[in-house]
């Protein structure tokens, strides 16, 4: 993975045609999420209810609530949680040169856990929205901490950023379990849930809040597409085509991990996705940023809605949290993808 | 396991909150030498000196105590600290109660082993006639819907083969979370309200007695519509021990309430109820269906 692709003469048209593709299979799984559930609905009330888009609340039928309310926030929370952990995976990857980076390598997840744990242990069991919030601002102070720890007067080294990223996801995680083990039971049960990935939280208020989060944070990693090819050539080569290296790599650091870190707080540690679905999507489109990005994004998308279908479907005993599904029904389907691409990763 | 004990033991130690409470139900309390952390009635169970968790039983401090019966339960206690208990020659009794009249058996047996049978055979037949008058008031009026949660955020529910499924069909109710295969079900909100229950109960432990905004605003769910939602505590309903049979008289007391409502006359709710949904295009009655298509 660590060359840019050869065929990046950029008119591609068949890697065009998959991101095409990808972005019909990316609206398809949403509209399967919205018509699927335990309540009963017709696919004829489920397209009523969206007649009822803008009127409020009270004056919904039922049906429509279940839709518009239940249904269509999770579908659209999943869609933009699995977008932004692929495309904060290809981030990480390029600028780690490290196809084992995933988006919670550097701390970005232990910040957010310590942040939620906090939340779940010091507020009332009803007070819903500091818990993503405490989550956000973990993750940000562990990346701001990571960052400042592996910056040095000549630039950030990624065997730095790897190392102390490492320290402090460790030193975290340590902190994690000292909270679990020391506190009270039945304190922190709903947060034990969010560690394992947990799309239920999604409300169209939140989603609504996320949006503006990701669309920036992707917005601002494609424009740095070039950058993250050039990365893959190594610092010095990069440098000489005229690269401001420090400059794209604190880029892409601090944009990928503020775009974890915002899914984060709402979605739970949700993993696999951000790991794998970049090397999917490399052996769909090639390793060109430009194209790899939309495709890991529209590919990630679809893949943790598909399996947040199967989470709440799959078993009658109620809901499996979603981040087990990730990798129990992903693992197979991306082995099968990564052998049929010739061993070549 | 096979025990013999020659004569009634002196010094016993309890390794289950219940078993602890059996043993002050039969009066045996002043032979108690040791019982769990969590062992916390009656008051002056707690008192007692601690010989670890259920979980994790402290086996040094066990064979300390120099205990000549060591009750316990295999649902909880780890069998292979047990067994070291036995190899050192003490006298383990394992019960693990897995219904009402398993509750009532153990007693009676516990009672036979502390050298009390007729006291045993007294007490359970007592929780007996009290259960049994639970069970034939339950007969008669509708049968409410009924949701029992021991956890609220994220919602996991009771659901087949647990004490509070038993609980809840014993005092005439049908338990919504029965038609899900698991015995611990987490319902999404969706879940809940296609299940649509009339009365809500929540085990309460620390922490976990309310649910969330986010969820009671589904007035479509009756419980939530009525605020029929009765939080019961949590040691009550999840020790199979006497207390399980207070569990049920709370139960059905709350069932009470919720009927004497539902009578022709005493209030419009029921009514409301019907009318709401079957105007949402018959999604009660469809939620009723998908039940039974679940539990085939």
């Amino acid at each position: 993975m660590t060359r840019p692709d050869r065929g990046d003469a950029d008119g591609k048209p068949r890697a065009w045609g998959v991101v095409v593709a990808l972005a019909g299979a990316f609206a398809g799984a949403v509209a399967w999420s919205v018509v699927t559930g335990p309540v009963p609905l017709s696919l004829r009330e489920v397209v009523e209810a969206f007649r009822h888009v803008l009127a409020t609340e009270p004056s919904r039928s039922p049906a429509a609530r279940v839709v518009l309310e239940l249904r269509l926030p999770r579908a659209l929370l999943g869609a933009l949680v699995g977008g932004a952990l692929s495309s904060s995976g290809v981030a990480f990857q390029a600028l780690l040169r490290n196809p084992l980076a995933d988006p919670y390598i550097l701390g970005v997840s232990g910040g957010a856990a310590v942040g939620a744990l906090t939340a779940a242990l010091l507020l009332p069991a009803d007070a819903s929205l500091p818990l993503p919030l405490c989550a956000f601002l973990g993750a940000a102070l562990a990346a701001a901490g990571v960052f400042l720890l592996a910056r040095r007067r000549s630039g950030v080294s990624r065997e730095r950023l790897i190392l102390m990223g490492v320290v402090v996801g460790a030193f975290l995680n340590a902190v994690i379990m000292m909270m679990v083990a020391l506190s009270p039971p039945g304190k922190i049960p709903g947060a034990i849930y969010w560690l394992m990935g947990d799309l239920s939280l999604g409300t169209l208020r939140r989603v609504g809040l996320l949006v503006p989060y990701v669309a920036a944070g992707a917005g601002v990693l494609f424009l740095l597409s070039r950058g993250m090819d050039l990365l893959l050539l190594g610092d010095e080569a990069a440098f000489q085509t005229g690269l401001p290296v420090e400059r794209v790599k604190t880029a892409v650091y601090l944009t990928a991990s503020l775009l974890a870190g915002s899914v984060v707080a709402v979605s739970g540690l949700i993993s696999f996705v951000g790991l794998i679905v970049p090397h999917g999507a490399r052996v769909l489109v090639g390793s060109g940023h430009r194209r790899l990005l939309p495709a890991a994004f529209l590919m990630g998308g679809t893949f943790l809605v598909a399996a947040d279908i199967l989470a709440r479907s799959m078993s009658a005993s109620g809901e499996l949290p979603v981040g087990a599904v990730t990798a129990l029904a992903g693992a197979p389907f991306f082995l099968y993808l990564l052998r049929r691409n010739g061993g070549k990763p | 396991m096979d025990v013999r004990v020659v004569q009634p033991p002196a010094r016993i130690v309890s390794l289950a909150p219940n078993l602890t409470e059996i043993v002050f139900l039969l009066g045996r309390q002043d032979r108690l030498v040791g019982v769990t952390r969590f062992c916390n009635y009656p008051p002056e169970a707690a008192r007692l000196p601690k010989m670890g968790g259920i979980v994790d039983p402290d086996v040094e401090r066990i064979v300390a105590a120099r205990p000549d019966l060591v009750l316990c339960t295999t649902d909880g206690n780890p069998k292979d600290r047990v067994k070291v208990l036995e190899e050192m020659g003490i006298p383990c009794f394992a019960a693990a109660p897995q219904d009402l009249a398993g509750v009532f058996r153990t007693i009676e047996e516990v009672g036979t082993l502390l050298g009390a049978p007729d006291r045993g055979l007294r007490e359970a037949a007592s929780l007996r006639a009290r259960a049994a008058r639970i069970a034939a008031r339950s007969g008669s009026g509708p049968v409410p819907r009924v949701l029992f949660a021991v956890s609220t955020s994220p919602v996991i529910a009771a659901g087949k083969g647990t004490f509070l499924d038993e609980l809840v069909r014993t005092a005439g109710a049908k338990n919504v979370a029965a038609s899900h295969s698991g015995r611990y079900p987490r319902l999404s909100v969706e879940d809940l309200v296609a299940a649509a229950p009339d009365v809500i109960f929540i085990a309460s432990m620390a922490g976990v007695e309310r649910f969330s905004p986010d969820v009671t605003r589904w007035k479509e769910v009756p419980a939530f519509r009525d605020g029929a939602i009765v939080t019961l505590d949590g040691d009550l309903v999840t020790r199979p021990g006497p207390r399980l049979v207070t569990a049920l008289e709370e139960v059905s007391r709350a069932l009470s309430a919720w009927r004497a409502r539902r009578e022709p006359g005493a209030g419009s709710a029921g009514a409301a109820r019907v009318r709401g949904w079957t105007n949402a295009a018959g999604v009660q009655r469809a939620g009723a269906a998908h039940g039974e298509r679940r539990r085939r």
